[in-house]
């Protein structure tokens, strides 16, 4: 148990007396080395007149311009530099005192607030310099995030300027959507997918040719349920006889084929006709169903599918 | 069934279906619900344009209309505006207070000590007997540290930080407890210090070169200024080790304390009745959990830095060090085995 001492300003006081004397040896130490040191005895400097007799001569004139040039001390460059991590840290701590300084300012939706290409993970490491965990590169993100919502009409230079330093080269938001049209020969070219397929459709106006590969589509595909989904987009809106398909498709089996050609000529339909979007949107043929086959993984029979169980 | 009896029965539904749920008003509202004679008959509404409620709405009608910054200047005239108004509060309390304007270590009260909670100890049955001259006595299990000997401690490391920077050392303040970071940041700047407010990575002083090897260095002149001309020869020198350390957490922080006490770095640490105060060369016998004591702490110490540098600055622009400053010669020096590098003009000139 603790005895509450009674006499505790006594010992306080007995302690500061042992302490004080110890810590006042170094000073006096400094002191007098003061008088002669070794970067002074070297570079030909007078000794201080703070340490000299009291009948020591005036001190020569200072040489300032050779004093400023004299190294004194090797620094470490930032005051982060025991974190192992100092420009990340320096970074952080100068987005944190923006966000604390503009706080006040009002803010957009997040849905709002203009879409910018920070820095990827891998390219943050390299323009940091310093192997920074994800952790701390998504926390960096977010302070990134809340000053890019501060009203664009509002947004200080100063944060703009460092907002942009984050920035990876070449804007991939600045990019236009570019509407690809029928070229000089009316034909519209567009590409599908599914599972493994891939189709390419050259469509031009006509009277309801289709070649598969050179085939005729009877007899690229044996399925009526794959004939009808292939060429679902001209059937849904009614334009079977009105458009010639010429078709390239690979890769995949005979489901996969028909499916990508469905979204290819989907695709190739809105060219000519960007008036029927809504209704191939509504038909189904010009979403794109990215789903593909699940790897298989180690310890499993199949991508997901477990051994039996054997007690022994 | 009997007809007789299902009209009976369901008669009372089929009543019940058409009638009102009862709500009793009675119990929703302390008032009766007697209707009562308007007292305040409304007056005749005058022209929409002398109505101050008219004037507010097509204000904030108008307002909306106005571009973003006019909106927000707007805003923050009114809030200036309206600032001003209502009394004054003489003496209060802003935790924000400590962390942007520290008091500087002439400043240091019982009061101030007191009222940040730095008296507060831990359970008694938690204590280390070495910090029984630190106690005040035992209140409700809780140990209470004497608040005269927190002061006399701190004031005293305050005085070994000053001097410290007065001289020129590399001063690390090192809080790594969560909420501590703004108070070490801050003290840091001040005191022109270097600072920790994550994990201290195990290493960086015992096997720096692997740890901080990358971190940049630089040359300094004694005005602080930096000589890009030296750059060149700081390639393969050790890391810098800190010439003081300053831990507001010792208890979470042992790996770099026990560093320092291997590298010879003379350390300041606040001591809680549950900490072992030989693990540091100063402590502060003071309450390690309360972020309002030891944010006070850092400020203290950070201002007491900032007093040293002010010195230290200010006898370099009279041209004198109060510290032994690095020669150009021993910069050029190899670091490792303290000979000219072969080939140079120091070599030759040793040699003649």
């Amino acid at each position: 148990m603790a005895r509450p001492t009674p006499n505790g300003l006594a010992q306080a006081f007995q302690a500061l007396r042992l302490h004080s004397s110890t810590t006042s040896r170094p000073v006096t130490r400094c002191l007098a080395r003061q008088t002669r040191t070794y970067a002074t005895e070297v570079e030909g400097q007078q000794p201080s007149a703070l340490a000299t007799e009291e009948q020591a001569p005036a001190a020569p004139e200072i040489d300032f311009s050779n004093f400023s040039r004299r190294p004194a001390r090797i620094v470490p460059a930032s005051p982060s530099y025991f974190s192992g991590s100092p420009r990340f840290i320096d970074h952080v701590l100068k987005l944190e005192s923006l966000q604390a300084k503009y706080a006040s300012l009002p803010t957009v939706a997040a849905g709002d607030a203009p879409r910018m290409a920070w820095f990827k993970f891998a390219q943050f490491r390299d323009y940091v310099g310093e192997p920074v965990p994800m952790k701390k590169y998504k926390s960096l993100v977010k302070i990134l995030q809340r000053l890019n919502r501060i009203q664009p009409e509002m947004v200080p230079r100063e944060v703009k300027r460092t907002l942009k330093s984050f920035l990876r080269p070449g804007n991939p938001y600045a990019v236009q959507y570019v509407q690809r049209t029928v070229d000089e020969n009316g034909r519209a070219r567009a590409k599908g997918k599914r599972k493994e397929s891939i189709a390419v459709v050259q469509l031009v106006e006509g009277e309801g040719e289709v070649l598969v590969n050179g085939k005729s589509l009877v007899e690229a595909f044996q399925r009526v349920h794959d004939r009808e989904s292939a060429l679902w987009a001209l059937r849904s809106t009614q334009r079977l006889d009105k458009y010639n398909a010429w078709i390239t498709v690979r890769g995949g089996g005979v489901t996969g084929q028909a499916e990508a050609i469905t979204l290819a000529i989907g695709r190739a339909l809105l060219m000519h006709e960007p008036a029927l979007k809504p209704v191939l949107r509504k038909a189904g043929v010009i979403s794109v169903d990215a789903r593909r086959v699940e790897r298989k993984k180690p310890g499993h029979v199949k991508a997901r599918k477990m051994p039996t169980w054997v007690k022994r | 069934m009997i007809v007789r009896k299902l009209c009976m029965r369901q008669s009372r539904q089929l009543l019940a279906l058409n009638r009102r749920a009862p709500a009793y008003s009675r119990f929703l509202s302390t008032e009766t619900p007697v209707e009562t004679a308007v007292q305040t008959p409304a007056k005749e509404s005058p022209a929409p344009a002398e109505n101050p409620l008219h004037q507010v709405v097509q204000a904030s009608r108008e307002s909306r209309k106005l571009k973003p910054r006019q909106q927000w200047n707007e805003l923050e005239k009114r809030r200036h505006k309206f600032n001003t108004l209502g009394s004054a509060v003489q003496e209060s309390y802003d935790p924000e207070d400590i962390l942007r304007n520290p008091p500087k270590p002439s400043d240091i009260t019982l009061e101030m000590l007191l009222a940040a909670g730095t008296h507060m100890g831990h359970s008694t049955s938690r204590w280390n007997p070495q910090n029984s001259r630190y106690i005040f006595g035992i209140r409700e299990g809780v140990h209470i540290i004497s608040l005269d000997v927190t002061a006399a401690y701190l004031r005293r490391a305050a005085k070994v930080v000053e001097e410290v920077a007065a001289r020129g050392g590399i001063i690390l303040f090192a809080g790594t407890r969560k909420g501590q970071k703004r108070a070490v940041v801050h003290a840091a700047e001040l005191a022109k210090g270097y600072h920790i407010f994550e994990r201290w990575i195990p290493g960086s002083m015992t096997n720096g070169q692997q740890i901080l090897g990358h971190c940049e260095t630089k040359v300094v002149n004694a005005l602080d200024e930096e000589l890009p001309e030296f750059k060149v020869d700081l390639a393969d020198r050790p890391s810098v080790k800190p010439d003081l350390v300053i831990v507001l957490n010792p208890l979470e922080n042992v790996v770099l304390l026990h560093e320092c006490g291997l590298n010879n770095v003379p350390t300041i640490g606040i001591i809680d009745t549950d900490a072992d105060p030989t693990r540091v060369t100063y402590p502060i016998p003071a309450n390690d959990d309360t972020l309002r004591g030891t944010s006070l702490i850092a400020g203290i110490l950070g201002r007491a830095g900032e007093a040293g540098q002010k010195r230290r600055l200010e006898m370099a622009a009279e041209g004198k060090t109060d510290y032994e400053p690095i020669t150009a010669r021993q910069l050029r020096l190899d670091p490792l085995t303290g000979l000219p590098p072969p080939g140079s003009e120091l070599e030759k000139g040793q040699q003649a």
